[in-house]
């Protein structure tokens, strides 16, 4: 018996991965899946910066707006950084912390932006600024928070350095603190934050 | 024996203010657990009956907002009174927080009598 030539097998259909286009359209989309899946599909194209700082703005889906921020965060670059920082004054909580955890992650451009926003005049800027640095895997990070307990005029923004401070606090910051309770005598938190911390 | 005294959950990501919290609270004469952030808060809520909840705005994770939303919502379903303490003082922020379900808002600081008192009226009733 004569072998049998079997038909060789369909080759198997496979899509082609989605371009740039497609992505950054699908930012867009009403599923949010489908946003989400775009968002990470994006990292690493730095054309999309744009478009999904954008997205970042209007998002309103946690878990999109998570996927958008690590993308933007693994960029690292000044128009990132620039681009979060804008939403530390965002009146959406939600968009405000998830940008100021982002910002945490980028110590190669968010030391640019620093000067500005311990500068900024709305205080809860500044005090979101403190948790930025708080994690901010930076060497001048430090230096920062003790500049804003050494200057800041709003006892929440101090208490909120000291309290980012707190983990790395050293011999030398001591003085400065007792120094910050004598600029806000009055202010109950500050001084017992500042004894907690120096017992 | 059992702590009668009523349990309060403090939820706020900075150490410092959890034990601030916490001291004058334990003065004022509650039972006080931590969570770090609104996350916790939430996964605590399931496990313990609390009668008062003190919520910071913005934390990591979960944000005050969206952890007061979480704990009116049929997941957990707390009637307990939910007082949010921030430093955010912006027109609204007030707003937003009486419409995720908290009963109270206050800007940071809050000094120990003002604290207590607050407590106090909030849990009136509960077993002390």
């Amino acid at each position: 018996m004569g072998l049998v030539r079997r038909n060789a097998p369909p080759p198997e259909e496979t899509a082609a991965p989605p371009t740039t286009g497609t992505l950054m359209r699908q930012l867009d989309d009403a599923d949010p899946d489908c946003r989400r899946e775009a968002a990470l599909g994006l990292g690493g194209v730095a054309e999309a910066v744009p478009a999904l700082l954008r997205r970042v703005a209007a998002e309103t889906d946690p878990l999109v707006r998570d996927a958008v921020l690590t993308t933007l965060a693994a960029h690292d670059t000044a128009a990132v950084a620039t681009g979060l920082g804008g939403h530390l004054a965002s009146d959406d909580a939600g968009l405000r912390t998830a940008a100021a955890e982002a910002l945490a992650t980028m110590p190669v451009s968010v030391p640019a932006i620093i000067p500005g926003l311990l500068a900024d005049p709305d205080h809860d800027v500044r005090v979101m600024t403190a948790m930025v640095l708080a994690d901010l895997p930076h060497p001048g990070s430090q230096t920062w928070l003790a500049q804003m307990i050494a200057e800041d005029d709003h006892p929440n923004v101090v208490t909120a350095a000291i309290d980012a401070l707190l983990p790395s606090l050293e011999l030398e910051h001591h003085d400065l603190l007792r120094a910050a309770v004598q600029r806000f005598p009055d202010d109950p938190f500050l001084r017992f934050t500042v004894e907690a911390a120096l017992r | 024996m059992t702590d009668n005294r009523p349990k309060v959950l403090v939820v706020d990501d900075a150490a410092t203010v959890r034990l601030y919290h916490r001291t004058l609270l334990d003065e004022a004469g509650f039972e006080v657990a931590e969570a770090a952030n609104g996350l916790e808060a939430v996964e605590a809520a399931l496990s313990t009956a609390f009668d008062l909840f003190v919520v910071d705005v913005n934390m990591p994770k979960m944000n005050g907002y969206t952890c007061v939303e979480t704990l009116r919502s049929e997941t957990v379903g707390t009637p307990a009174p939910v007082l949010m303490i921030s430093t955010e003082d912006r027109p609204g922020d007030a707003d937003r927080a009486y419409a995720a379900g908290a009963n109270l808002y206050l800007v940071k600081p809050v000094n120990a009598e003002r604290l207590a008192r607050v407590a106090r009226m909030l849990t009136a009733g509960v077993a002390a």
